[in-house]
């Protein structure tokens, strides 16, 4: 297996890996506490309707993706902010409405174009070094925005309106929070793909709530299983000659229903009830 | 009379074609334990969102902290510890006592600044205050409602507040954790000499213990000392034939048992 290490484009699959494990599940945390499931999974959805539009104009394929992930979580922020609409409706229509716009321009390509789909199924084997530095860069940009605000962050996660009466700027932080997560769902599209990026993101930290009662923990552990799982799906993924995305993700899931079972959070319950 | 710390003055709160409460003049001054009573819908829960500041008035003024309302910036809304009414708790969600008592320091201590090993005494003494330090590694989801709110109310103590503002929080706990809950506001006021807001439904277990009633419907009612405001002829003005009051002077109030 070491000998893997010697290529580069192993290298940089499991350092892209690492890295989307970590900045996806650190922010899971968060979109799991705020209840915001639903809206990350539109999102990774809208920004691969950007990357198909890039592609039919020649522009770099993350530019337009962050361009429609943001407008999407903004307008999801903007409509359970306003509770004009249900929160799952609303969502619902963008979602398929960006997938519609995404298949619209894979259809006026004129040819064949593997590359795109790599951005739909997750190809992290094939990642650049300047794909890689983009992903570092944001990850940077992304991790160090949540070490500086953890504490605003949690607040609002655990009560948003309790927060913005105890002097806590709450919307701005939750506006902040939508858009960490739109720039999360682009650094991941390359390695884990527009499809099973949400679960990168929910599964760490919902199988890190199975197993602890503080928030801090929480974070530690959610962002070691999300390491654990991208790094180990990528080996995995080249030792068996299976696609990388699925990989990562059913290794993911098999740790979750392994926690559920072994959560002791519920045995407790079951012991007490 | 002291210098008031919240005044309402002619205030209307609501939203266009809507009016929640109407011409509001009131004033209270610092240390004050009023207790705000009404029926449902009567604008209880607004008077304490215009007070946090998050509500302006359509017209007339609410200065708060000698702030307008609408101008209230974080700063200020630190200084303004809120209970809000009891929601469901996830009792899955993940935090301990100490770390939700903890956020109670974060909007006074402003953004990008980490708590110091002073803000976690002041979160310890807050949680000592209510009784509850010995609890503070427990996850918060297994407590009693009783002792959840007691730890609700170390957090906004936590922000060393000088206006408390409680939004029922007796309601949904049962009969002893309320009176323990009740019993602990009045000696938070009389120790800490805060300013408190109460807004309750349980007009027989607070009479005794404020200093001054304020009963809302839409409008101000009355506002005075318990004995002058729990008259019948006018309490029956605001509840009209939902409210029974027995030969021990029981206030019965028929729409009570809605709210659980």
């Amino acid at each position: 297996m070491l000998e893997l290490l010697a290529y580069d484009f192993m290298q940089r699959s499991l350092l892209a890996a690492a890295l989307v494990g970590s900045v996806c599940s650190v922010i899971g945390v968060f979109v799991v506490l705020r209840g915001l499931a639903f809206a990350g999974a539109g999102t990774a959805h809208a920004a691969f309707a950007g990357v198909t539009l890039a592609y039919l104009l020649g522009l770099p394929p993350l530019s337009l993706a962050i361009v429609f992930g943001l407008a999407t979580v903004w307008i999801t922020g903007w409509v359970e902010e306003k509770g004009r609409m249900k929160l799952d409706v609303s969502i619902g229509i963008l979602y398929t409405a960006t997938m519609a716009l995404a298949i619209l321009f894979l259809g006026l390509m004129k040819t064949y174009n593997p590359e795109v789909y790599g951005y739909l199924f997750g190809s992290v084997l094939s990642v650049t070094t300047e794909e890689l530095l983009t992903i570092g860069g944001l990850s940077v940009v992304v991790l160090g925005t949540i070490l500086l605000l953890s504490k605003e962050l949690y607040f609002i996660a655990f009560d948003q309106e309790m927060a913005a009466a105890s002097g806590v700027p709450a919307r701005q932080i939750f506006y902040l929070l939508l858009t960490l997560v739109a720039l999360t769902v682009v650094i991941s599209l390359k390695t884990v793909g527009a499809i099973l990026v949400f679960a990168m993101i929910l599964i760490p930290a919902s199988t890190a709530y199975q197993l602890t009662h503080s928030l801090t923990q929480m974070t530690l552990y959610s962002m070691l299983i999300g390491i654990f799982c991208s790094v180990t799906g990528v080996l995995l993924s080249y030792a068996f000659d299976l696609p990388s995305g699925p990989s990562i993700v059913l290794l993911a899931t098999s740790l979750f229903f392994l926690a559920v079972c072994c959560s002791p959070k519920r045995l407790h319950r079951i012991q007490t009830e | 009379m002291t210098h008031p710390i919240i005044r309402f003055d002619h205030a209307t709160f609501g939203f266009p074609g809507t009016v929640a409460l109407e011409d509001i003049s009131l004033s209270i001054p610092e240390s004050e334990f009023v207790g705000v009573i009404g029926p449902n819908g009567s604008g209880k829960t607004t008077l304490c969102r215009a007070v946090l500041g998050l509500m302006a008035p359509l017209s007339g003024t609410l200065r708060v902290l000698d702030c307008a309302c609408e101008e209230l910036r974080c700063h200020h809304r630190a200084l303004i510890g809120y209970l809000p009414q009891k929601g469901m708790l996830d009792r899955n969600f993940p935090v301990t006592v100490l770390e939700a008592v903890m956020m109670g320091r974060y909007g006074a201590l402003g953004l990008f600044r980490r708590p110091s090993g002073k803000d976690r005494d002041i979160a310890r003494q807050a949680l000592t205050q209510v009784g509850m330090d010995h609890h503070r590694d427990s996850a918060l989801g297994a407590l009693s409602g009783g002792q959840q709110q007691r730890v609700f109310i170390a957090r906004a103590l936590a922000q060393q507040p000088r206006i408390l503002l409680l939004d029922e929080p007796t309601t949904g706990l049962d009969l002893t954790a309320q009176h323990s809950v009740v019993e602990l506001i009045q000696q938070l006021h009389q120790e800490l000499k805060l300013t408190i807001l109460m807004i309750t439904h349980d007009i027989n277990m607070i009479r005794a213990r404020v200093d001054r009633l304020v009963l809302l419907k839409t409008k101000l009612f009355a506002a005075g000392p318990p004995q002058d405001v729990l008259k019948p002829e006018i309490l029956s003005q605001v509840y009209g034939k939902e409210l029974v009051i027995t030969d021990k002077d029981f206030i019965i109030v028929e729409d009570y048992h809605h709210h659980h």
